[in-house]
């Protein structure tokens, strides 16, 4: 009886037309910055070359990787109850992964030439930002593959989609592997930067610190989406499958804080936490915040309740966004009295990209299934 | 602990790499022998602060003067896209010197290794050139650089990252760099990397007392092609103590070994993970 046109009003926490406007502002403000160029737009300068886009990208990328996390879990190993959450992760990846491409696109100063990355006749395999630019290309195709079936549902071209459900193994599986790739690569990327980037976040570990960091920044994405989209549809909140997420996101949390304190350790950082200066502060805020109240939820009973495995997820994610502000911007910059604050056009330009984003998924959790039918039927 | 971080992971990294890929470990910038590179000696105690060089490189590069407060003077205070070259003044207590500021020309680039497309390359003479035609603008040079001196056009609609280019096309038709040939003093010279290095050893085996006992460049960041003779201590001059190392040996150990792994292993982990679960055998193993 679940037909679409029964389907409960969405009741995602997204107004439609504010969202819009301020998506449209974005749209307009980003043809502004391709016609001037980046100098009147933005207040990036030669001290930092690099600004809150950067941040905002090496944020979104393990937030976006909700859908390789659930693919991970519910294909491969089997766990087939997290298939009722794979739709709405793989479409938060989808968008969080469009977000990304046009804010690189706003962000690399000779976008004309843009697809140069892409010319296997010049590309450098030895640079991790290339190796990083072919594999997110390449998964946003994977990923439109994994949301073509969803969109093409009970419509005339479901025909047109079916092979790609035939072949989900192999669809998911390049997923995993592009998204293990450019992941870690993200880490990897700092690696030629060990002069600038402060020590308490720099560390040859720093790809394998990337990569758990996007396995539990994912999947607290997936409990946060899953929570929403359940509330939206007023079903009722799926414990066991949440704690489930939530004691995953606490095995990867657990591998990331002992790696994070054994290169602390190793590399004999660990006075620069107990006597904290500005830097070990923020150090103690990301890991007490990000790390240790996440973990206190998950390996407590405070895992049972509905609430416990969400908050988690949002401290977790609080977490990711301090690291990657660290990383990209307030612990990586050049020796100069010059500081760095984004532009109101920076500003309002990442805003709007992302209000688009999240109106885009509020609308396709709307038009289309995002969850089992078998679920539907039982309101 | 006597056993770094690094060195662990260049041991770890090296046993995986030779193990299972030897092949693959290539370097991207090993091209030409370091001692054959054209090269420059900058001698600060001999340096008199008169900018000429900066001059030359403005009028080969056509690049456009900076002026001060005034109006009256050719006057950069940093390097910038306009500002390929310049000399700095360091004052301490009692003394002083002059620095000149360019691209070292590193003979292991870290803007070479990260840049994605190949604008910048390492040329077979030694200098680190940059094709506009390729760039995307993406500034990861930038970052790289552990000199900090690739800057942008951040005024252009399309801008490109400049430096010095050891003027490669003076180069290939066999002058010298436009700044040296015009270096009045004599405290900036050219010539092979090798004999330059000869000559600044020879310089403080001579005047011990004149200079610093280091020449900069000769080892720092695995050798760069313009090497700094100086009276006042390098540090106190701007050119950090960063190591001998060459800046990309952790980021390309790391590519040779973790790319191929993670494709060449992925799809046989997540091969496995599929049979084992198929098998139902995750459930006494794997707490969730």
């Amino acid at each position: 009886m679940a037909s679409l046109t029964q389907t409960k009003k969405s009741a995602l926490p997204i107004s439609f037309f504010p969202y819009l406007a301020l998506a449209l502002l974005a749209v307009g403000l980003s043809i502004y910055r391709l016609v001037v160029g980046l100098g009147p737009t933005t207040n990036m300068s030669d001290h930092y070359p690099w600004g809150i886009w950067i941040t905002i990208d090496l944020f979104l990328i393990p937030v976006a990787g909700a859908a390789f996390t659930i693919s991970l879990i519910s294909f491969f190993f089997g766990y087939e109850d997290y298939r009722t959450v794979l739709r709405p992760a793989v479409v938060a990846g989808f968008l969080g992964y469009s977000v990304v491409g046009i804010l690189l696109f706003l962000d690399i100063g000779r976008w004309p030439q843009f697809y140069n990355i892409l010319d296997l006749g010049i590309i450098n395999p030895h640079s991790f930002l290339e190796e990083i630019s072919l594999c997110v290309t390449l998964y946003v195709v994977i990923l439109t593959l994994e949301v073509l079936p969803i969109l093409f549902e009970h419509s005339k071209f479901e025909k047109y989609v079916k092979w790609i459900e035939t072949g989900i193994y192999f669809v998911a599986g390049a997923g995993i592997l592009l998204s293990t790739l450019h992941q870690s690569s993200l880490g990897s990327m700092f690696l030629l930067m060990r002069h600038k980037l402060h020590p308490l976040w720099y560390t040859p570990a720093l790809p394998l610190l990337f990569f758990l960091q996007a396995g539990y920044t994912g999947l607290g994405t997936t409990v946060i989406a899953i929570t929403l989209v359940w509330r939206s549809k007023s079903l009722p909140t799926n414990r066991l499958l949440i704690r489930r997420i939530g004691q995953a996101m606490g095995i990867n949390l657990l591998l990331y804080a002992s790696i994070r304190i054994g290169d602390w350790m190793g590399a004999g950082e660990i006075p620069m936490l107990l006597k904290p200066n500005a830097f070990g502060w923020i150090a103690w805020l990301e890991f007490g915040l990000g790390i240790l109240v996440p973990l206190a939820i998950l390996f407590s009973k405070l895992v049972r309740h509905s609430q416990g495995p969400l908050w988690a997820s949002v401290f977790a994610l609080m977490g990711t966004f301090i690291n990657r502000l660290m990383i990209t911007w307030v612990g990586l910059s050049e020796p100069s009295p010059v500081t760095y604050f984004p532009s109101w056009i920076e500003i309002m330009i990442t805003i709007g990209l992302i209000a688009g984003g999240a109106l885009v998924y509020e609308r396709i959790n709307y038009y289309f299934r995002l969850l089992p039918e078998k679920h539907e039927k039982h309101q | 602990m006597t056993i770094s971080r690094r060195d662990f992971l260049k041991v770890a990294g090296i046993t995986a790499g030779s193990t299972l890929l030897p092949n693959l470990v290539v370097h991207a910038a090993s091209t030409g022998n370091p001692d054959e590179y054209v090269a420059m000696l900058y001698d600060a105690t001999i340096c008199v602060g008169c900018n000429a060089c900066t001059n030359a490189c403005r009028q080969w590069n056509k690049t456009t003067p900076v002026k001060d407060d005034r109006a009256l003077y050719d006057a950069p205070s940093e390097l910038s896209a306009d500002t390929w070259t310049m000399i700095q003044l360091y004052q301490g207590e009692g003394e002083y010197s002059f620095v000149k500021r360019q691209c070292m020309h590193c003979v292991d680039p870290a803007c070479v290794s990260g840049c994605p497309v190949h604008a910048l390359q390492k040329t077979a003479e030694g200098p680190v050139t940059y094709d506009a035609k390729r760039c995307i603008g993406c500034r990861y040079c930038m970052y790289a650089c552990p000199f900090h001196i690739p800057r942008f056009e951040w005024d252009e609609v399309i801008p490109v990252v400049t430096k010095c280019t050891f003027c490669y096309s003076r180069i290939k038709a066999g002058d010298g760099p436009a700044c040296a040939e015009r270096c009045p003093t004599g405290a900036l010279i050219w010539g092979k990397r090798g004999d330059l290095v000869a000559e600044a050893e020879g310089r403080i085996d001579a005047e011990p007392h004149r200079y610093v006992d280091y020449i900069y460049g000769k080892e720092d960041a695995g050798g760069t092609s313009v090497l700094y003779l100086s009276a006042v201590p390098f540090g106190k001059v701007g050119l950090e103590n960063i190591g001998a190392e060459p800046v990309p040996a952790l980021s390309e150990g790391t590519a040779n070994v973790v790319l191929p792994g993670i494709l060449v292993g992925g799809p046989i982990v997540l091969g496995l993970i599929r049979w084992i679960s198929k098998r139902g055998g995750w459930e006494e193993s794997w707490p969730v």
